[in-house]
């Protein structure tokens, strides 16, 4: 698993359930928008994330798009921090990914 | 949307939505319109982030983040280029050996009469002409490239009314005035056919 994406699962984990936008993700993460949406994008296509645009609370608001862990992203999401973090204790053995996983 | 409260917000806002437009001209058609929704709706977030203090520093992360995009749409698409369709291949493809002709007709011009300005400015017309079939090949670049070649194409019209103008008897000159007109039109309509028909002309606000 890359830092960038470790970072970002970090950051949805906080608040599992609670939808985040794109700029809060940033900051959470510390990541430039560059990495961050190519990794939510990448996310949202094996269905670990779902994303869904806001209801403009103001007339000529635009709408910003929210994104959310579905329960299968937390619960991968878990997994492979509880596998980084096993990894990282054992600095003798390096990383290797498990098929399928996120990478 | 917020009203902006600072002087310059709203410029700012602007090239913001301009380096997004640029990013999502690279996507490919069925995400760019939406992620450039996604991306421009965050650009008044950024700007009026309470956590940040500083106004100039928000407008730079502001900025930041949109020329950032630029780099996220590559990543994204997995493609930066375009492959335009057969047909219109070709022309571009006809129309490069064009302009790389006319690049060696002007430079052997330009090297017999250095002191005739008209001839760089024939030069430059014809270098533009060769770049811009090129520069359908990258979203990135077709935009400029385009605005380049019709910049290059007015430019080449007015040397032209201008030659005609110095050496009104000189028949040659309205010859030659005439096919440069004739193969102009000839270009404007093959474009704006092909360029509806295969959708190569296309903005990031646009339904692509």
């Amino acid at each position: 698993m890359t830092v960038p994406l470790e970072r970002v699962l970090r950051a949805f984990l906080d608040e599992p359930t609670a939808p985040r936008y794109g700029y809060d993700l940033m900051k959470a993460a510390s990541l430039q928008s560059g990495t961050l949406y190519p990794l939510l994008a990448r996310l949202e296509q094996q269905k670990l994330v779902a994303s869904a645009w806001e209801t403009p609370q103001q007339e000529g608001q635009r709408p910003r798009k929210y994104y959310r862990l579905t329960g299968e992203g937390i619960r991968v999401a878990r997994l492979e921090l509880a596998r980084s973090s096993r990894q990282e204790r054992t600095p003798g053995r390096p990383g290797r990914l498990a098929p399928g996983s996120l990478g | 949307m917020r009203k902006p409260g600072l002087r310059g917000e709203r410029a700012l806002l602007r090239i913001g939505e301009y380096l997004v437009g640029c990013a999502c001209r690279r996507l490919p058609r069925g995400t760019g319109k939406d992620r450039y929704r996604e991306w421009v709706a965050e650009l008044p977030a950024i700007l009026h982030d309470p956590e940040i203090r500083f106004a100039p520093y928000r407008a730079v992360r502001m900025l930041g983040y949109a020329a950032d995009t630029l780099r996220g749409a590559a990543r994204t698409s997995g493609r930066t280029r375009h492959r335009p369709p057969a047909p219109l291949a070709l022309l571009l493809g006809v129309l490069f050996a064009a302009g790389l002709a006319l690049v060696a007709w002007d430079i052997r011009t330009a090297v017999r009469a250095p002191g005739h300005w008209p001839n760089y400015l024939y030069l430059t017309w014809s270098l533009f002409l060769a770049a811009w079939p090129l520069g359908q090949y990258a979203w990135s670049t077709a935009r400029m490239t385009r605005l380049l070649f019709f910049g290059g194409l007015l430019a080449g019209m007015v040397v032209n009314i201008w030659t005609a103008v110095q050496a009104p008897a000189n028949w040659v000159n309205y010859l030659v005035a005439a096919c440069y007109f004739s193969v102009v039109l000839l270009l404007l309509w093959l474009m704006r056919r092909f360029g509806r028909r295969h959708g190569l002309s296309v903005r990031p606000g646009s339904t692509r």
